[in-house]
């Protein structure tokens, strides 16, 4: 008559619950869960008056490389967790323009994005944006007041 | 004369299309003869048309359509999002592993290939290109402009409103 | 519309792409050669036969069977070829590089100034089409390229035959003088 109860196959069958917790803690750092850390910066470009928002001093360089403005004020920096296919939308504090983020694909450190800007509920860009660590997309141009709309993007790895 | 070739002249085009009637097409087919005016002005329709379709047709002639198929196959694809509750199922679904042949060696193999490939797992795999990559882009209203610098550590898209509206 | 074409259009209603892909496979060189007819350009055409049957795919629930189904896509087809054709910056580009180029022995179509020249009548015309009136630009095509009947343009652009014609006659009437130095013929 064989013995129950003793065996190492017993030991293990008894014990499932610990081994797939215990698989899911060694495997958690490598799942990649469907979110991305982004900023997002609304930023008002004109040439009426100078100066430069301290708080854009880290995109100051960019900002001053690419474009011949005079004045850059930030209207709104956001932080936004990005989940897989939940699109977010922003609208610029005047309200007649809105960008919406969504977050379509999710590589390790290269998010997918697709960033559509309306502007009195049309739609005047639809782009789809592979962001990089450490670098800033910026959509700009349409005007907005006495100057434009520049909005910068990057995610947080 | 001149009569008739004013009233020849409406009908040509429509004979031209071969829309006319009958009667229509007759009466324009005994006029071109001893009209001049008239002929030039078929063959005139006639080179338009020659322009406008041959390069038409020459481009068909020679195409293939590669991968046409596969793309529209993606473009629908990519319009498709599963709902949150879907993804999380179909991430949870360990059903097979609890069946009684199959649980045991699985197990036992999972706990072996983790602890061998861990190390694998945390070891930092190369990154994409530097480069942030605009996929596709579309603008109904505006040229778009794409600039990237490398030194900048930045990617452009601008947007230039249309000074005029199209004409057409 | 014949039966098959009913049960297809039924099944893509339905979300089968096997059913999208025998509609495509039996219209794709239409939807290409309208595009082209827009566009004139190849990649430009490409871009918009795929988007037509991926806009087709989206909106075929809106089909009611009023009309023919060809009618249904061929507006579809022109919509998108315009939209598209606004969206880009128009470039005009000659090249005289063509590939293998020019044998003594080769015949007079393939000398490079008879090719520069039918380029340039080819860029011209593009150029010229661009410049009619949108509702002009579509019946021309859907006639000269598609050689539809007047009443099949009537059912696709939802007009009468008479402004059809009307359109054909005018939109003539304006390649004729814009593309004057370059098509033979006279007479006014």
């Amino acid at each position: 008559m064989a013995l129950r109860g003793t065996g190492p196959l017993h030991l293990m069958k008894k014990n499932i619950p610990l081994i797939i917790l215990t698989l899911i803690l060694i495997l958690l750092p490598s799942i990649p869960f469907a979110q991305v850390q982004t900023r997002l910066r609304v930023i008002r470009a004109s040439n009426v008056g100078a100066g430069f928002d301290p708080v854009l001093t880290d995109v100051h360089s960019q900002l001053g490389s690419l474009f011949n403005f005079t004045s850059y004020r930030l209207l709104r920096d956001e932080s936004l967790s990005l989940s897989l296919n939940q699109p977010v939308s922003i609208s610029a504090r005047e309200g007649r323009i809105t960008i919406e983020i969504n977050l379509v694909k999710l590589q390790k450190s290269s998010p997918e994005l697709i960033i559509r800007v309306v502007r009195e509920e049309k739609e005047i860009l639809k782009t789809q944006v592979r962001l990089s660590p450490g670098r800033t997309v910026l959509i700009g141009g349409p005007k907005l007041r006495e100057g434009v709309i520049i909005y910068a993007i990057s995610a947080r790895f | 004369m001149k009569d008739s070739c004013s009233s020849i002249s409406q009908l040509l085009e429509r004979y031209f299309d071969r829309q006319a009637t009958d009667e229509e097409r007759s009466l324009v087919e005994r006029h071109l003869p001893i009209c001049q005016t008239c002929h030039e002005r078929l063959t005139l329709l006639e080179e338009l048309r020659k322009a406008i379709k041959a390069p038409v047709d020459e481009a068909l002639k020679e195409e293939t359509f590669p991968w046409v198929w596969e793309k529209i196959e993606r473009g629908i694809r990519l319009g498709k999002k599963p709902s949150w509750q879907e993804s999380v199922r179909s991430w949870l679904d360990l059903s097979p592993l609890l069946r009684k042949k199959v649980w045991i060696p699985a197990v036992a193999t999972a706990i072996v290939l983790a602890l061998v490939a861990s190390p694998l797992l945390f070891k930092k795999t190369p990154s994409y290109s530097e480069r942030s990559v605009v996929e596709y882009l579309e603008s109904q209203d505006y040229n778009v402009m794409v600039y990237e610098s490398e030194k900048a550590k930045v990617t452009v898209i601008w947007l230039f409103e249309e000074l005029d509206p199209s004409t057409s | 519309m014949n039966d098959r074409e009913v049960e297809l259009i039924s099944r893509c209603q339905q979300g089968d792409q096997d059913a999208l892909k025998e509609i495509f496979d039996q219209y794709h060189k239409k939807v290409y050669r309208i595009a082209y007819g827009v566009v004139r350009q190849r990649e430009d055409a490409l871009d918009v036969v795929q988007e037509v049957f991926i806009k087709l795919f989206r909106s075929i629930k809106n089909f009611k069977g009023k009309s023919a189904f060809y009618t249904y896509l061929y507006r579809l087809a022109m919509n998108t070829a315009i939209d598209h054709s606004r969206k880009k910056k128009k470039t005009t580009f000659l090249s005289l590089d063509e590939e293998g180029g020019f044998q003594p022995s080769d015949g007079y179509e393939k000398r490079p100034d008879h090719i520069a020249a039918q380029k340039e009548l080819e860029e011209k015309v593009r150029w010229a089409i661009d410049q009619l009136p949108q509702d002009q630009k579509a019946t021309l095509i859907y006639r000269e390229i598609e050689e539809l009947s007047y009443q099949e343009i009537s059912g696709a652009m939802g007009c009468s035959i008479g402004t059809v014609m009307s359109r054909l006659h005018y939109g003539r009437k304006k390649l004729k003088d814009l593309l004057k130095d370059m098509v033979k013929g006279g007479g006014g």
